[in-house]
């Protein structure tokens, strides 16, 4: 985007300014046909809102659902222009904790605490990261976190036992011992992706460290694996991995690595790749690697939400579907496709395990109970700002530009710089 | 036949003229010009684009001079200006003489170097990422092939990740203004040549004291096209390296997008928006100003 067209976003902003003040009153006391509207990312490619839908339509047959559907990428930028121009949609889906923070912030959602602290509500996993001075103005309906996946055939060709209970030193030998073939037949041992999360925040959630700071020792550790890793030829350089803008799951899926740390949000994509038959990877998961000497599976991750529109035209409808979505009819509506609802009752976890191609062997399901689940990003009003530095200086640590012990320093002075 | 220059036919001249401008200028204006007029205003004020804006003078101007991403974003374009610009005019004259000549197949090779320009910037990104990997790519390939033991490690360096950028851009860019520097080219009287032959000046004394001077205009007008293009410059580096490693290739106008779209601070990232305007404007003034005074 040049400056120009930036230009023009802020103007249409501010045009839209005066309307955000006539925005709708409540509803709540309306009855017959109500056209409810969510906002929602790339329907077609995620299944989710649509068994969400039609499953809540069959529940209350008085009111349809309009979906409102935006580009994936366009996402957060989208929904803060609606929301600044008094967009009256509904129900607005919070693609990460982040964005959540900031409308929140803004007084552009409404209050949910109510649903929040009473019934299934309290039930959710991942709901801590939607509290704000008290009060809750979202509720997540599905909570993603971090496993170990890996490839069986991998393993068997190297006659190596299916991993279960790794510490991380374990997991780099590991590694080093599936890696095989050159060229353009090396398959790796593991493919850790580029996202800083894959070092800084298993740091964070395994050593109990703050990532906002002051104090950044803590990443020490996982940088040497990494670079380990790395240095050994076992993963794909991280170099290469940005320069040729690599997928983990065409990585996965074309069986070009053994193992991958990665979101259990890829549970739903690679079932569904069996299916159609696009890939041959003979799947399991594994607990995600450990600390030596820790005490149980700890992992880390980041929860979706719906929220109310301040503006909603039908605030009533929009938490009754939240209640519904969030509630186990939506959990077990969102696990039958393969997605990790935020209602984890063991009901639910066990439909979960029963999809047709789900690997059903104790590690797998142990992995999908971790002990610990710790919020991927902690949320503040820096987050945002400490991120971008958290992403800047993990590039130059993976790419060697500067040294572990240097690049934690240097994380250290500019948060304590820029954004305090 | 009515007095043509009387008040009233003049005034209807004119509105029949503005009404035929009219739909174009509506659109500049509501879809141009009020977002920059309110840039202006919004650079002095702290605004999250939901709550009233707050009047805070000038310190979105003294949080920008103590912003160190912002000055290595600024430093970053100047780096970027000063390759591409210069690059890419001795790329594109080159050019340009080189296909300035009566040669089979010359369209062919005309059309075959203005490909670039039309070809979608994130396809070009994409592939210019390819070739510049440092393990794989066919650069460093050829490179080691010739006794290079060290390959630079482009866009994964911070030393090198900017050179690669101007290098893109330069192959991109070159077409387009090789058809300006042509066309400037064939506006050159050819008895100045032969006059010039006539006096006995050599292949290169011909290039300076007459093709040089003569493609002046056509010169100027590329420098400051290319100055304007510098310094907005954002596609590019996004889709390439993003700013990264580090920040090794952030840009201003990134600045400007993470500052306002990002992170919602829409006052800040206005406050910048007019530094480049501002650093832009005395730029083609200054060219300007040489330029005026050559002629004179």
């Amino acid at each position: 985007m040049n400056r120009r067209k930036m230009l023009a976003a802020v103007g249409m902003a501010a045009v839209g300014l005066p309307l955000a003040a006539c925005g709708s009153s409540d509803e709540s006391s309306e009855t017959g046909p109500v056209e409810l509207t969510v906002s929602v990312w790339s329907l077609a490619s995620t299944p989710e809102f649509q068994a969400l839908f039609d499953a809540f339509q069959k529940a209350n047959p008085n009111i349809t659902i309009k979906p409102v559907d935006i580009v994936a990428a366009d996402y957060p930028t989208k929904v803060t222009t609606m929301l600044a121009s008094g967009d009256t949609t509904d129900v607005i889906t919070m693609k990460n904790v982040i964005d959540y923070a900031r409308y929140a912030g803004r007084g552009q959602l409404k209050d949910l605490t109510s649903l929040a602290t009473t019934g299934n509500g309290a039930k959710l996993n991942g709901l801590d990261a939607f509290q704000q001075n008290g009060k809750y103005f979202a509720l997540p309906y599905r909570q993603d976190f971090w496993v170990l996946y890996y490839n069986k055939k991998l393993f068997d060709a190297a006659g190596k036992p299916y991993p279960a209970n790794l510490t991380w030193d374990q997991y780099l030998e590991l590694a080093k011992s599936l890696t095989s073939g050159s060229g353009q037949n090396k398959v790796y041992g593991t493919y850790q992706h580029t996202w800083r999360s894959v070092v800084q925040a298993v740091s964070a959630a395994q050593t109990g460290g703050n990532l906002l700071g002051p104090d950044y020792g803590f990443f020490a550790d996982q940088y040497q694996t990494a670079l380990a890793l790395q240095d050994a030829g076992a993963t794909l350089d991280y170099g290469t991995a940005v320069t040729q803008k690599t997928g983990y799951a065409s990585m996965f899926e074309t069986q070009k690595t053994a193992m991958l740390p990665m979101g259990t949000w890829y549970i739903a994509k690679i079932l569904s790749e069996k299916k159609k038959g696009t890939t041959a990877a003979d799947w399991a998961i594994a607990p995600f690697p450990q600390r030596a000497g820790s005490p149980g599976v700890t992992t880390f991750g980041s929860p979706t939400a719906f929220a109310v529109n301040k503006n909603a035209k039908h605030a009533a409808a929009a938490q009754k579907f939240i209640e519904f979505a969030t509630g186990p009819e939506g959990a077990k509506a969102i696990a039958d496709i393969g997605v990790v609802p935020a209602l984890l009752s063991d009901e639910i976890r066990q439909a979960y395990f029963g999809l047709p191609g789900m690997p059903t062997d104790e590690a797998s399901k142990k992995a999908f109970t971790p002990d610990k689940i710790v919020l991927e990003m902690p949320v503040s009003d820096k987050t945002s700002k400490i991120d971008t530095i958290l992403n800047e200086e993990h590039q130059l640590i993976m790419t060697k530009d500067k040294s572990i012990a240097d690049g934690i320093k240097q994380i250290q002075t500019r948060v304590k710089n820029e954004a305090s | 036949m009515a007095d043509l220059s009387t008040p009233a036919r003049r005034w209807r001249k004119s509105l029949i003229g503005w009404s035929f401008i009219l739909p174009n200028f509506l659109g500049f204006v509501v879809i141009t010009l009020l977002p920059v007029i309110a840039a202006f205003g919004l650079s002095f004020m702290d605004w999250d684009s939901y709550n009233p804006p707050k009047w805070i003078g000038l310190k979105n101007f003294e949080r920008l001079l103590n912003d160190e991403s912002t000055m290595v974003a600024l430093r970053n374009t100047a780096y970027y200006a000063l390759g591409h610009v210069p690059l890419t005019v001795l790329a594109s004259l080159g050019l340009a003489l080189l296909l300035n000549r009566k040669l089979a197949g010359v369209g062919f090779f005309r059309v075959a170097a203005f490909f670039p320009y039309v070809t979608s910037l994130v396809a070009v990104a994409v592939v210019w990422n390819m070739l510049f990997n440092p393990e794989f790519g066919p650069i460093n390939q050829f490179l080691s092939f010739l006794g290079m033991d060290v390959p630079p490690r482009w866009t994964t360096s911070t030393t090198w990740a900017m050179p690669a950028v101007i290098i893109t851009s330069v192959w991109r860019d070159m077409g387009y203004y090789m058809i300006l520097f042509l066309a400037g080219l064939q506006a050159i009287p050819q008895e100045h040549y032969e006059a010039a032959k006539v006096d006995g000046a050599t292949a290169w004394q011909r290039f300076r004291a007459v093709t040089l001077p003569g493609l002046r205009p056509v010169t100027f007008l590329v420098l400051i096209l290319l100055t304007v293009q510098s310094f907005k410059v954002f596609d590019l580096i996004v889709v390439m390296t993003d700013g990264g490693p580090g920040r090794a290739t952030l840009v201003l106008s990134q600045q400007i997008y993470r500052q306002g779209i990002i992170e919602g601070e829409f006052g800040y990232a206005s406050a910048i928006s007019l530094v480049l305007f501002l650093l832009v404007l005395v730029l083609t003034l200054t060219q300007f100003w040489l330029n005026n005074r050559r002629e004179r």
